[in-house]
């Protein structure tokens, strides 16, 4: 980032720190409450961005992340019933996330269909196959991930609560965040993700089998997608139920755009819608504007529409130049 | 030919190739004269006269814990208690579907059709005028004119919520109270609500009542678990120490959030969630319902006696038993639900004052 | 061949439920073309589909993912039911026109906008189009159940009241008003694109964005417009939806009919002409999904897995060949995806 963007960052971070610290004086309940719950929500969309952006970069679109969650979230809340383990389940929403991501290499990669075709391949077919499936009689004896609290941090006054006493897979998300923010930006593994993702012939000819590593890629973010689906069975709902994704993977891609694929990016980006949809439902509680809940619905996706537009001045959210384009040897 | 026009004549060869392969040793003699599937059903011998029972649920599963799902039982329960009757449904999945949907039944010879919801109510008012001879029962279709052959089985929501209202009005130590809805498009939602925070006030008068409804459209009102949670979860943050989540599965979500926190209480919708939400037994010390149920079953065992009566069929609303929490409902209380009861009952109780 | 397999698989499905795929698949033709009323049904259903269809597959000409399409249909449709209902005393040559235009114009409005936020702050049509999804969602149901909610009688439903029949698009025996005139639309949009200047100019951009900037075309302008025309088209099929099939708009009924277009556009491999067929062919299994239910208790989510598996097929010939051991046919691949649109 350029010193200029890095000035108005900190200036906006500070003006927001003395926002919250303004409403906190007036009301912690309520400011707590929204601020838990722009984290919370945060979570899924973050994740989702991470699963597209590790793709994108190398060069594959994946508008079939909506279709990961919902069959992760499947397979998690299934064999977590099934074995009354929810550690299992966790595992098998990652399971199936990899399948899926697997899935969609074979298709976009290694048969060269087209990537939205592929994407679009995944979505109906996760939604048919859960609804097909899903065994009404079954539920989540064991009960759902529970907050854990780290100690005296979990003590402290507002961040306590929004950052320190949240349950595990929320955190293992923060730890995500960092681990492939540097494995996308420090290591060798991601200078060649990105090469294949810019220039896949100038990366061939330097000895980078493209396809292979893509195939990868795209396997493991599924991977990410799928755990992110547990976390949506698991740990923010504890149940499974028809078409729950609603919407949140290709929410997740505009997440992705607006962080301009980066994770921290990506979870600022997430952070700031969560932040909207908690507000409108703070709004509704406290009755504050007699405006009919559509209108307040409306909220975080004309803010955003307005941030977007604006932010264009930040400098342009530029693809990947190979983006959606199959990959030909020779 | 372009390429696609190929694809769809070779879908109708291939369909009706398997058809006609496979389908002539399944089907019984040749000599049959129509398409349906009448003429399998008649391999069933029928000890005494067939009568058929069909249910066109709303856009939404037979299995979606609640409202469909109660209607259906009632079918069962009522086709029970009558000889030789066979029941089936159909799940629609668009609203454009409901006429076909009904016609599919009628084709077929039923005696009683029944709908679910009030978004069938107009197809369910043209079905029954153009067939003078079957029966037909809406579920939560108000009547606004009578007709012989259609009975709208509707329900007073508000009284339910009422009750329920009043009873978490005494139950909460916060004096705060929160509801998690489903959407303020569909009127009974909202007399849900309307009771729920007016029968609060009535035992409580210095409860505060927060409520939200979901946000979005009705094709995600219903079916969003990770909003009811995560709004569940903001109104405990808040102070609320009992949550009533009305809503399909975005209620639930509700419910399932607020059994994680010790010493929340959680009502439910619809019927005794008790059964249909195992996760929410934590908090869950009862129901605002309406007995579809009861209701369905009722005016179908009507309807073979013949005394089924055109227009609006009053359903039972009640709350649900308190289960676990048996304990934490005192004598006290107990004497109060039995006076609010009483006065919703005779109408000195308006659950919904204008 | 890819029909048949998708076909296969899904019997298959069928017999690992215990059905019987014969009985299914005969429900489904006969609910969907056993009689006049079936047939109806089909092609009323299909009619949307094809517009939103070639909404997708205009955008794709151009290189651009339209994935507003069902934010577009619903403001179309709710705009073209305000002025059905909202005015009476025309004539239905005035009044007819009168409502489809404005849901056109609705339409392409709504997609304009992302498309001019585009060119202007160089904002992220993907972004803007997905939140515009969201926010029609909204305002359409709020419409529909406050200022323009029909209060007659007894009706509780948050929808509109039923439009003037001089705004109602007729029926002739068994085929919709609104199928004839998808079917001219599509017609038109095959020859915009392969017989005008403009149409060249959209393609060229869709085929390689540089060359065509170097060339002198302002590309920037073809993008904007380009959204605005795949708008326009999905609002169009909203209001003939309103206005030949619902008579009225009512909230949640539209549910899903804008992204269906992105399934039809791929089937068709974004050919306007190709969208006819895939339309007929989503609307058949639509149409006849509910009786296919009902005679052999097959659930209807069953039509969506044999769709995916269609299009999977559809996209991947190579499978096929390789299953059958045909010899490779050197066919173009069909790719559409460039990204989603370089700012």
């Amino acid at each position: 980032m350029r010193p200029r963007q890095k000035q108005l960052l900190y200036a906006g971070l500070t003006a927001i720190l003395i926002l919250i610290w303004i409403f906190y004086s007036a009301d912690d309940l309520q400011t707590t409450a929204v601020l838990a719950g722009t984290v919370r929500a945060a979570t899924l969309l973050a994740l989702g961005a991470m699963c597209g952006m590790i793709g994108e970069r190398s060069g594959v679109v994946n508008i079939g992340i909506e279709g990961q969650f919902l069959m992760s979230a499947f397979a998690a809340f299934t064999i977590a019933s099934m074995t009354g383990s929810l550690f299992m389940g966790t595992l098998a929403g990652v399971g199936m996330g990899l399948i899926m991501g697997w899935l969609l290499a074979a298709m976009a990669v290694g048969l060269k269909v087209d990537q939205i075709i592929a994407g679009t391949v995944l979505n109906i077919s996760a939604l048919g196959l859960t609804s097909f499936f899903y065994d009404r009689s079954r539920s989540l004896g064991i009960g759902k991930y529970t907050n854990i609290d780290l100690g005296p941090l979990a003590d402290l006054p507002l961040v306590g609560t929004v950052l320190f006493s949240r349950p595990p897979l929320t955190y293992l998300t923060m730890v995500l965040l960092v681990v492939v923010h540097i494995a996308l930006f420090r290591s060798v593994w991601g200078m060649r993700t990105r090469a294949i993702g810019e220039h896949p012939g100038a990366a061939d000819t330097v000895g980078i089998d493209v396809l292979k590593l893509r195939y990868f890629n795209v396997t493991i973010a599924g991977g990410l997608a799928g755990f992110g689906g547990s976390y949506l069975a698991l740990e923010a709902v504890g149940t499974f139920s028809r078409a729950m994704s609603g919407g949140r993977g290709f929410l997740a891609l505009a997440v992705m755009i607006f962080g301009r694929r980066t994770p921290f990016g990506a979870y600022a980006a997430a952070l700031f819608f969560g932040f909207t949809t908690a507000l409108q439902n703070q709004f509704q509680l406290n009755n504050t504007f007699d405006i009919p809940p559509q209108f307040v619905g409306m909220l975080p996706f004309v803010v955003t529409i307005v941030v977007v537009a604006l932010s264009g001045l930040f400098g342009s959210m530029r693809d990947p130049a190979a983006l959606g384009q199959s990959y030909e040897k020779g | 030919m372009t390429s696609t026009w190929r694809r769809f004549l070779a879908l109708l060869m291939v369909f009706g190739l398997l058809t006609a392969a496979c389908g002539s040793d399944s089907d019984s003699s040749s000599s049959s004269s129509s398409e349906s599937a009448s003429s399998s059903s008649a391999e069933e011998e029928e000890p005494a006269e067939e009568f058929k029972i069909g249910l066109v649920t709303d856009t939404g599963k037979v299995d979606d814990k609640a409202f469909n799902q109660s209607a259906w039982e009632g079918a069962l329960s009522g086709a029970a208690q009558i000889e030789g009757a066979t029941t089936d449904y159909i799940e629609t999945e668009e609203s454009k579907d409901y006429a076909n949907n009904i016609q599919l039944f009628l084709d077929d010879g039923a005696n009683v059709i029944i709908t679910v919801g009030f978004g069938l109510g107009e197809a369910t008012i043209e079905a029954a005028k153009a067939n003078p001879d079957v029966l037909f029962i809406g579920v939560d279709q108000f009547q606004g004119e009578a007709i012989p052959n259609l009975a709208g089985l509707v329900f007073e929501e508000a009284k339910s919520g009422f009750l329920a209202g009043a009873l978490a009005g005494m139950l909460t130590k916060s004096n705060i109270v929160g509801a998690v809805l489903g959407t303020d498009l569909v009127p009974p939602v909202v007399f849900f609500k309307e009771g729920w925070e007016n029968g609060a006030k009535y035992t409580n008068p210095d409860v505060q009542t927060i409520s939200t409804y979901h946000p979005g459209g009705l094709d995600v009102a219903f079916g969003d678990p990770e909003w009811g949670a995560t709004t569940a979860r903001q109104a405990l943050d808040q102070g609320a120490d009992i949550i009533f989540g009305a809503g399909g599965a975005t209620g639930n979500g509700a419910l399932i959030e607020v059994a994680t926190e010790e010493g929340a209480l959680c009502v439910g919708v619809d019927w005794d969630q008790w059964g249909t939400v195992p996760e929410a037994h934590p908090c869950l010390v009862t129901s605002a319902m309406k007995d579809i149920v009861k209701g369905v079953s009722d005016l179908l065992v009507a309807a073979k006696a013949g005394t089924l009566v055109g227009g609006n069929f009053l359903g039972d609303v009640d709350i649900a038993p308190y289960h676990d929490f048996e304990s934490m409902v005192t004598d006290d209380m107990r004497a109060t639900i039995e006076e609010v009861r009483a006065g919703l009952a005779d109408g000195s109780i308006n659950p919904m004052p204008e | 061949m890819a029909v048949v397999f998708g076909v296969l698989i899904g019997a298959l499905l069928i017999v690992s439920q215990g059905g019987s795929p014969a009985e299914a698949y005969k429900a489904l033709l006969v609910g969907g073309l056993g009689d006049s009323d079936a047939v109806l049904r089909t092609l009323q259903k299909a009619t949307p589909l094809i517009f939103g269809g070639l909404a997708v597959a205009f955008a794709f000409k151009a290189g651009m993912f339209n994935i507003g399409g069902q934010g577009q249909l619903l403001v179309g449709a709710v705009f073209a039911a305000g002025v059905g209902f909202g005015i009476d005393g025309l004539p239905v040559v005035i009044h007819l026109p009168a409502a489809l235009i404005v849901g056109a114009v609705a339409g392409a409005l709504w997609g304009g906008i992302a498309g001019t936020l585009k060119a202007t702050t160089g904002a992220h049509e993907v972004i803007v189009t997905i939140m515009l999804n969201f926010v029609a969602g909204n305002l359409t149901d709020w419409l529909a159940a406050n200022p323009w909610k029909d209060n007659s009688g007894s009706n509780i439903v948050a929808r509109t009241p039923l439009v003037e029949n001089s705004a109602t698009i007729p029926t002739i025996g068994a085929v919709p008003v609104g199928f004839l005139l998808a079917v001219a639309v599509s017609i038109a949009c095959w020859l915009v694109l392969e017989r005008t200047s403009y149409g060249f100019e959209v393609r060229s951009v869709g085929h390689n964005r540089h060359a065509a900037q170097y060339s002198g075309m302002k590309v920037g302008w073809i993008m904007s417009s380009t959204m605005a025309v795949s708008g326009m088209l999905a609002g169009l099929g909203g209001a003939v939806e309103s206005l030949g099939v619902d008579g009225r708009f009512e909230a949640g009924v539209n549910v899903g009919l804008g992204f269906e277009g992105i399934t039809i556009a791929l089937l068709a491999r974004a050919n306007p002409l190709g969208v006819i067929p895939a339309a007929l062919l989503v609307g058949l299994m639509e149409a006849g999904a509910a009786r296919m239910q009902y005679k052999s208790d097959v659930a209807p989510e069953l039509i969506d897995v044999i769709q995916a598996l269609i299009l999977f097929f559809v996209a991947a010939p190579i499978i096929i060949r390789w299953l059958l051991r045909m010899r490779h046919d050197n066919s173009e691949q069909l790719q559409l995806g460039a990204g989603w649109g370089k700012s």
